[in-house]
């Protein structure tokens, strides 16, 4: 799922402090999984945007909603009217969602809440971990299903670079070594002879290379 | 969430959770005691105060009219 954070309360403030109605905007699929950009999280947000509006003393009304996704047409058509008439919007939502309504509402200035972070799972409540950074070319089927590119930090793709020291990387004693991850795994698989095999050179301009990437469904 | 407060200015000690099952009927009763104690001990919160800085300001200006 997409992880993002929270962005601090003062940029926030820099953001919206000259409207005179906002309206603070969760989605409630991926960045409600993490605690920072939900429905619930939105609630949150306006109540201490209100406290911090009192204290100023500025004439700011802010009001909060949300949808289950910002990145899809149809889950908007409950709160049509709310959004229509909002002078600006604070979007709990990933970047993607920022952009979807951006271009949705092309008259309402739609600001970011949260800093995107990245593609990650949830190993223990409360913790998120990266996992996978889009490349547009998966590798997992030979590695093990442990990803070079998102946790190895030098994303090697033939072996470990040889600054790893029991299984940890030297860029952090709390960042496993992902080629280490990769041996066990093909260990534990009975599969050890795949390591040994040379990966070819990767395609790059399947990732961001290539500039923005899509396709489209023939079906639809 | 007491950070969350810290970060508009209230005191984290105004805000405070407690795990009690509903037969701890005297312990709640204990805990509410000591609580009102406390926010009495901390004053009027600053959300409170920036109201009735308003609310004196919007009077003032009501009896100079």
């Amino acid at each position: 799922m997409i992880v993002g954070e929270q962005k601090p309360l003062e940029e926030i403030w820099e953001m919206i402090k000259n409207h005179r109605q906002l309206t603070v905007f969760g989605c409630n699929t991926c960045v409600a999984v993490c605690h920072q950009g939900g429905n619930k999280e939105a609630e949150i947000l306006a109540s201490l945007l209100r406290m911090k509006v009192t204290q100023e003393n500025i004439e700011l009304e802010i009001v909060d909603s949300g949808i289950e996704r910002q990145c899809e047409h149809e889950f908007f058509d409950s709160k049509q009217d709310l959004l229509q008439k909002s002078e600006a919007v604070l979007s709990l939502a990933c970047g993607i969602g920022v952009q979807f309504m951006a271009a949705k509402y092309p008259q309402t200035p739609i600001y970011p809440g949260l800093n995107t972070t990245f593609l990650g799972d949830v190993p223990a409540k409360g913790q998120y971990v990266e996992k996978c950074q889009a490349c547009g070319d998966c590798v997992l089927g030979v590695t093990g299903g442990i990803c070079p590119v998102s946790r190895c930090c030098k994303r090697l793709f033939n072996g470990p670079c040889g600054g790893s020291t029991d299984g940890k990387c030297e860029i952090s004693k709390e960042i496993d070594c992902a080629w280490q991850l990769v041996v066990d795994r093909l260990e534990a698989l009975g599969r050890l002879d795949d390591y040994e095999k040379v990966a070819p050179i990767k395609d790059w301009s399947k990732d961001r290379a290539g500039g923005p990437r899509s396709f489209k469904l023939e079906d639809f | 969430m007491q950070a969350l407060l810290e970060s508009v200015g209230v005191d984290h000690e105004r805000l405070q959770f407690y795990n009690l099952s509903a037969a701890m009927g005297p312990r709640w009763a204990e805990i509410c005691s000591e609580f009102t104690e406390k926010i009495i001990e901390l004053g009027p919160s600053p959300i409170h105060r920036a109201l009735q800085d308003q609310a004196d300001l919007k009077s003032q200006k009501k009896q100079e009219a």
